[in-house]
């Protein structure tokens, strides 16, 4: 990412991903991508941490304590 | 906004008993799960859901949907891990500054142009690199850890996002960006150095191994 473009491009990628960046600087975007393969690489590596941390999961919770259990009981079935 | 949680929310306020069963189960395991991402430990994490899931029992009827009350759900739980008593080992209390997160020159210089030779589930599913990854997490300040959770994990949208934060949405993206390219350093950083090497392993010399990963990187990139 050495030159001024490569910098604007970084500050956009994640808008991009997002598909929250207007259709005119996605072209722009597409554009610079072809031809700079550290910021091509930067996106996918990007993309990759977002789809992780999608699919992360805690793996387990514990039970809900009576005290909740009632409490979220007696709000459901209030008329 | 996070399906399961609208879906268990709508459940709890349907009135059906079978409904509401699943609805207690799916809500203690989604707040527990976000206060662990959040605050990183378990202590933390059980005070945040009993807090949040009374709080919640107190409010069931005062909102029109169950998008709303998702909204105020989730604000409720972040309050709550603001306030835990126990400070995260890893968060630093600074701003992420995009100038500091972005490579160098000279690091993207030796560096491969290519994607990881790794899938989003096997970073999920491999031990080391799933602890990298929360490690990764728990490391950004809270305001950034927040936005990232909520925007990639529990799947809120931007608006949604900076409704809970009670930021504006464009502060919410810029935060966004910020915690993501973090997450994604760590995680390069990871993945071109290897594991550390287990004391026998280091003996033989991992400085000759890293060394060797460049050439290979390096070739395949003619």
């Amino acid at each position: 990412m050495a030159d001024r473009r490569c910098k604007q491009i970084f500050a956009a990628l994640s808008e991009f991903l997002d598909g929250e960046l207007p259709v005119k600087h996605c072209r722009e975007l597409e554009e610079h991508l072809e031809g700079c393969k550290p910021c091509l690489a930067y996106l996918e590596t990007l993309r990759t941490t977002i789809q992780a941390c999608r699919k992360y999961r805690v793996h387990k919770a514990p039970r809900p304590s009576p005290r909740v259990r009632a409490a979220l009981r007696k709000a459901a079935f209030r008329s | 906004m996070n399906i399961e949680v609208q879906q268990a929310l709508e459940n709890l306020r349907s009135g059906d008993p079978e409904a509401v069963e699943r609805a207690l189960e799916s809500l203690q395991s989604a707040v527990y799960g976000f206060g662990m991402k959040v605050c990183g430990n378990h202590e933390d994490a059980e005070d945040t859901t009993q807090e949040t899931l009374l709080r919640l029992a107190r409010s069931l009827k005062e909102f029109p949907d169950a998008r709303a009350l998702a909204v105020w759900l989730y604000k409720v739980a972040k309050t709550q891990c603001l306030m835990s008593r126990r400070k995260s080992k890893f968060a630093p209390a600074q701003m992420l500054s995009l100038e500091a997160l972005m490579p160098r020159p000279e690091d993207v210089a030796g560096a491969p142009s290519k994607p990881w030779p790794i899938t989003p589930e096997e970073v999920v599913l491999r031990g080391e690199i799933r602890d990298r990854l929360e490690h990764a997490v728990l490391a950004l300040p809270k305001p950034y850890r927040l936005v990232l959770i909520l925007r990639d994990m529990e799947q809120l949208n931007t608006k949604e996002v900076a409704e809970v934060m009670e930021i504006s949405e464009e502060t919410a993206k810029m935060r966004l960006h910020r915690a993501r390219v973090s997450v994604r350093n760590v995680l390069e950083k990871y993945l071109h150095t290897g594991p550390r090497p287990s004391p026998a392993a280091a003996v033989k010399g991992p400085r000759k191994r890293s060394a060797l990963t460049a050439r290979r990187y390096r070739r395949t990139d003619g």
